[in-house]
């Protein structure tokens, strides 16, 4: 798995702007990062991880996402058949597969697929203002992680019920 | 530290187009409006009234939220690769008198609308939201009433010199922050390094309701700062300068008041839109989409984006605004050139378009 890429948000540092969100909408026409916060006000962007064991994908029955070379699980619309089972969307720990009122009706993050064919990265890495969303291998992750990052992801994932934790 | 990427959507520097766009306003929407036009070719110069690109992202917000490096870095790409020229300390003249809205002692140099017009093939206006709403209680114009723009605002422009800029005198004092946002939070917690003496921190609503989260308010209470929650304002008391607050908060029987002895009020409770000439542009009919196109004012080649048009909100609101206002504006562009507006169908309202609302 080393090699490959994914995005990393340090929740210390995400001040709820929703810029990444604006940005992936313009970008992508739905937006595949939404913005929440948790009651107590820690702001919380619902992103795709990527995960090395994805939960969604294996939730497909069609086969419908699969990862790409650099790393990204994609949507193959042309295999999802926007079934009404929306398995992928109950599988995903993160909240990060969303429903929407075009196409197949799912939306998710492909690191910018499109983006990447031409050399650029995410959209939203670019433009938070307060460099709170990196696209960064995953082995780097740990070396990115800080005291404070550490405390606010504890206060999220007190809100996320990771499958088999 | 990497910049904030404002020409995201081009790989490289486009080849120039030779077309000429001014942006009123380095904010937030100014700022990605300049980067999707850069991407374009377009030749963009982008006037404001502050010393420096970045409006309220800047000026507004503290340092420790949005790195300054990285607004600088991305200002300063958009100079380098996107050929943009940043006319700082400029105003386009005038919503009203000067000096009203903050910021406006930087400007050295006022230019008119008409002039811009003329010079530019098509300008945006993104001024964002700068006048601070007002508590409209007794005592509000003493010596030591402030609103949270005022008192945050100095705290970031003192840095680049200006002389009519002075730090709010805290230390020693005791201050009032009015608002549960992140501008109050903000004001509590500069008070506090700038060495206030005492900080009360007031709100209408509870805790749970405050829109800065029950997190950064127990950051603010570990730092010392006294929060009173449900309670609101009456008056401030004092002679030519504040010596107190008398404040409502419910009690056993209905309302009780009572005094603070505080020398410093802050009231944070937001800003409203100051975009120039907002009747003769017609905003209100942009705002709702009461036009025929896309972020165009009454006047053609004269667009609007961002809090200007629709008061203040999130930076991810107004990149977005600008984004989009950007492409209307190349679109319109584009037709003109080839001559074809006529065949345009300008009978239907933007409000109608399916991309309006989402």
């Amino acid at each position: 798995m080393s090699g490959q890429k994914t995005l990393y948000i340090d929740y210390s540092l995400c001040i709820g702007c929703e810029t990444c969100e604006y940005v992936c909408r313009f970008t992508n026409d739905t937006s595949r990062i939404h913005m929440t916060r948790t009651r107590d006000g820690v702001m919380v962007p619902l992103y795709c991880r990527h995960c090395e064991n994805p939960k969604c994908a294996n939730a497909c029955p069609r086969g419908a996402l699969k990862r790409d070379k650099d790393g990204a699980i994609v949507l193959q619309p042309m295999l999802c058949r926007g079934c009404q089972t929306k398995n992928c969307i109950l599988a995903c720990p993160y909240s990060a597969m969303f429903e929407t009122d075009r196409g197949v009706m799912v939306a998710k993050c492909d690191m910018c697929a499109q983006r990447r064919q031409v050399g650029m990265g995410p959209a939203c890495v670019e433009m938070c203002p307060c460099a709170a969303i990196r696209y960064v291998e995953r082995d780097e992750i740990p070396d990115l992680e800080t005291e404070k990052s550490r405390q606010a992801c504890e206060k999220v994932m007190e809100h996320l019920k990771l499958p088999g934790k | 530290m990497d910049p904030i990427n404002f020409t995201f959507l081009c790989a490289e520097p486009a080849m120039p187009i030779g077309r000429s766009v001014g942006i009123i306003g380095a904010g937030p929407s100014g700022l990605a409006a300049t980067g999707y036009l850069s991407c374009l070719g377009y030749q963009v110069e982008v006037y404001d009234k502050l010393p420096k690109p970045g409006g309220l992202m800047l000026f507004g917000i503290p340092g420790y939220r949005i790195p300054k490096e990285r607004i600088d870095a991305g200002a300063r790409q958009l100079e380098r690769q996107g050929g943009v020229i940043f006319h700082t300390h400029t105003k386009i003249c005038c919503s009203g008198p000067l000096h009203d809205e903050e910021g406006d002692h930087f400007c050295r140099e006022i230019l008119g609308f008409g002039d811009m017009i003329k010079k530019h093939e098509a300008i945006m206006i993104c001024t964002g939201s700068w006048r601070s709403r007002k508590l409209c209680i007794e005592g509000e114009t003493l010596a030591g009433v402030f609103s949270g723009l005022e008192f945050l605002f100095p705290i970031r422009a003192v840095k680049y010199s200006a002389p009519n800029v002075k730090l709010p005198d805290v230390a020693g004092k005791r201050v009032a922050v009015i608002g549960a946002g992140h501008s109050a939070v903000d004001v509590a917690h500069s008070a506090i390094h700038l060495g206030a003496e005492q900080v009360f921190h007031l709100y209408r609503r509870t805790m749970r309701e405050a829109p800065c989260g029950v997190y950064e308010i127990e950051q603010l209470q570990a730092m010392g700062v006294q929060w009173l929650d449900r309670t609101t304002p009456v008056r401030i008391l004092g002679q030519d300068r504040v010596e107190g607050l008398e404040i409502s908060r419910p009690g056993a029987h209905g309302p009780e008041l009572t005094t603070l002895p505080v020398d410093i009020v802050v009231a944070a409770i937001g800003e409203t839109a100051t975009p120039p000439f907002a009747k003769e542009l017609g905003l209100e009919n942009v705002r709702k989409g009461e036009v025929r196109w896309l972020h165009m004012t009454a006047i053609e080649n004269v667009f609007v984006a961002g809090d200007a048009l629709s008061g203040p909100s999130k930076i991810g609101k107004a990149v977005y605004s600008g984004l989009r206002a950007a492409r209307s504006l190349a679109n319109w562009l584009d037709l003109k050139a080839q001559d074809r507006l006529d065949a345009y169908d300008y009978n239907d309202l933007v409000v109608n378009d399916a991309g309006f609302r989402s």
